[in-house]
């Protein structure tokens, strides 16, 4: 184990595979966006830079260039920065990516990554702020990781890039500067396994990406007012470990749920419908969601700190499911 | 499995022309005796220009078709049987009953994903094109696609980048607008390979029914595109089939006779006019007839050939049940 910061334990994932897989490539060279940590890709371009390749801005081709590089057999790490820039290449994603598996009879796979930013970032406005995860989740045939600590991009990332199905992988830029142990050498963390960040017996607290951390913070206010929360990231989103998920909410009876999404639709509507579908009988209150306001993302910095689900409105949403 | 004709060998180019023509007349018969939800996209009249690139290029090449796709498929040895079986949503079909007539697939046959959104495929086979150069292959990536492709963005995106990285592909475009008719492509540049010029991308036009012309690598400078100097486009100028833009069966200009290759008197009907000057398969049997290449009865043998393989391949299909629902979520997820 070695303390590190998410954005090196990234790069740290992309140096061990570009290491042992020779058919592989990455498509994007600002891997970690243009904060504080742009510099930490320095190991991987050192290492690895004649397998970068700087393409136009050209989201569409971008993806096609990756989704037909990983049908003829070689594995893909393609960064779209912004996750609002994949709507450029919503088709090749959905259309070409998700489908070719299952339409050519299994014969076709698609070994690529598609990375992103999401979320509130600051100044984003209504074009840069998207959170595309629950959009993506609805199309078959992707899978959707969304790692929260340093450890799990490493382990998470690792999985993706063996995987032969093409994977979202969909990070959160204010992340990149957090730090935790991650594992020495190359490990997996497999799909569709969730992690309790917090074991708590009041209240189920499903979270994602960078929201995990405002729910943890959440939780430490929640102690001083004597309610013990359980705080669950499912960190795939496909698949989702809906056995973690369900377990958690039968053991508090109540369920809230958070993310930087939009609500309709949203990654916590279909925690809940399964909660309502699945554990009905356990649930002792109705169920929270805690998300984006129905508003394009403003840029006035006091209007888009309202529009994040952050430990406030956590707490509230938890202090009346206790009610 | 027939295999893909041999370079150069003119009679097996013309016996795969007829195989194309006669599956695609197939179609449309299945098309008219069932109950059938799909749509055809047919390849008639494109025969020459199909057959003579796949005939060119290499087995290792990766090609690239769109929803007008089932001639490249069985040019390249997909077998008739299972493909018309994928056209009527069969369990033996090349993808399972998965994809139908936009979509077939065959791996083996060197055919990545088959997509039926417009210039989906040319962004594919540039990706294709990067992966073969990052892999070190000697192999190159190949996709047709009409010249109303060209309406759509991602086409710009994928030339661009396919020059920028000097990638091995070869976007043939069958050009078939047609002036005075509503064209299929509706494009501001009136000379379509001003679009790839514009992109520093070589480009060539070729007479697409001429399949002599088509076959001849030198068409498409295959050197040039294997030692990575870069794409070619390749500008096939076609007169469009009568039937092509529909939407239910019908066989406009009649199912093909190859006599009147030789018996050009009895060409008659509304569509006369296509039968004798622009239908390439037409012009190559009449071409090699005359140079003595196969005579009249080897034409016609040939045909005859062609035509047992295809009744086979329709009892096949016929004969295979639809896919069980039970494997609905099958290879959802690799």
């Amino acid at each position: 184990m070695t303390r590190k910061t998410y954005a090196e334990a990234l790069i740290d994932a992309l140096v061990e595979f570009a290491g042992e897989e020779k058919k592989f490539a990455i498509i994007g060279r600002g891997i970690l966006g243009h904060g504080a940590q742009a510099h930490l890709v320095e190991p991987l371009m050192e290492k690895f830079g004649d397998r970068v390749t700087d393409p136009p801005t050209s989201e569409g081709a971008v993806a096609s260039l990756g989704i037909g590089a990983a049908m003829a057999g070689t594995r893909i790490f393609a960064h779209f920065g912004t996750a609002s820039f994949t709507m450029e290449a919503v088709n090749q994603i959905i259309h070409e990516a998700g489908v070719a598996h299952s339409m050519s009879g299994g014969q076709i796979k698609v070994p690529i990554v598609f990375h992103m930013f999401h979320g509130l970032r600051r100044g984003g406005s209504g074009q840069h702020s998207l959170s595309p995860q629950s959009m993506f989740a609805n199309n078959p045939g992707l899978h959707l990781m969304m790692p929260t600590t340093p450890g799990d991009v490493k382990g998470m990332l690792r999985t993706a890039l063996k995987s032969d199905t093409p994977t979202l992988f969909i990070d959160h830029a204010a992340l990149l500067g957090t730090e935790g142990e991650v594992p020495d050498g190359p490990f997996e963390i497999p799909l569709g396994e969730a992690a309790i960040r917090r074991e708590g017996d009041d209240v189920t607290i499903v979270a994602t990406s960078r929201a995990v951390h405002w729910a943890e913070a959440a939780a430490d206010q929640l102690a001083g007012d004597g309610i013990d929360a359980e705080v669950v990231d499912p960190r795939s989103v496909v698949p989702l470990d809906t056995e973690t998920i369900l377990k958690s909410i039968r053991k508090t009876g109540r369920l809230v749920c958070v993310e930087e999404g939009y609500q309709m639709c949203s990654i916590g509507s279909e925690i809940a419908a399964l909660a309502a579908e699945q554990v009905f009988k356990s649930l002792k209150a109705p169920v929270a969601r805690v998300a984006r306001p129905p508003a394009p993302v403003p840029f006035s910095p006091p209007l888009e700190e309202a529009m994040m689900p952050g430990p406030g409105k956590i707490v509230a949403a938890v202090k009346a499911v206790m009610a | 499995m027939t295999a893909p004709p041999a370079p150069g060998d003119r009679a097996a180019l013309f016996q795969c022309m007829v195989l194309m023509r006669r599956f695609e007349e197939e179609v449309l018969r299945v098309a008219r005796d069932h109950p059938y939800v799909g749509r055809q996209h047919l390849h008639i009249g494109h025969e020459a220009t199909g057959a003579g690139v796949v005939s060119a290029l290499s087995p290792d090449d990766l090609f690239h078709t769109n929803h007008r796709n089932h001639g490249y498929l069985i040019a390249r040895g997909a077998d008739p049987g299972r493909a018309l079986a994928e056209i009527m949503g069969r369990k033996d079909g090349l993808n399972g009953g998965r994809g139908g007539p936009w979509h077939l697939c065959d791996r083996s046959a060197g055919f990545q994903s088959t997509s039926a959104m417009v210039g989906g495929s040319v962004g594919l086979a540039v990706g294709a094109g990067f992966g073969l150069k990052t892999q070190g292959s000697k192999a190159i990536s190949v996709t047709h696609f009409g010249d109303g492709t060209l309406d759509e963005g991602i086409c710009y995106e994928a030339l661009n980048l396919a020059s920028l990285l000097a990638l091995p592909v070869l976007f043939l475009c069958e050009n078939n607008a047609k002036e005075g008719q509503r064209p299929s492509s509706m494009l501001a540049a009136k000379v379509l390979h001003d679009v790839p010029d514009a992109l520093q991308i070589r480009s060539l036009v070729v007479d697409g029914p001429d399949a002599d012309a088509v076959a001849a690598p030198a068409a498409y400078e295959d050197d040039h595109i294997r030692d990575g100097s870069g794409p070619v486009f390749l500008q096939a100028d076609l007169e469009r089939w009568p039937g092509s833009h529909q939407t239910k069966p019908e066989f406009p200009t009649g199912v093909t006779d190859l006599t009147l290759a030789w018996e050009e008197d009895r060409i008659q009907g509304p569509h006369a006019e296509w039968v004798r000057d622009h239908d390439g398969l037409r012009a190559y049997a009449k071409k090699l007839v005359a140079d003595g290449t196969l005579s009249e009865d080897q034409v016609l043998e040939i045909d005859r050939d062609v035509l047992a393989g295809i009744e086979e391949a329709r009892a096949f299909a016929e004969a295979s049940p639809y896919p069980d629902p039970s494997g609905l979520l099958d290879n959802v997820f690799a």
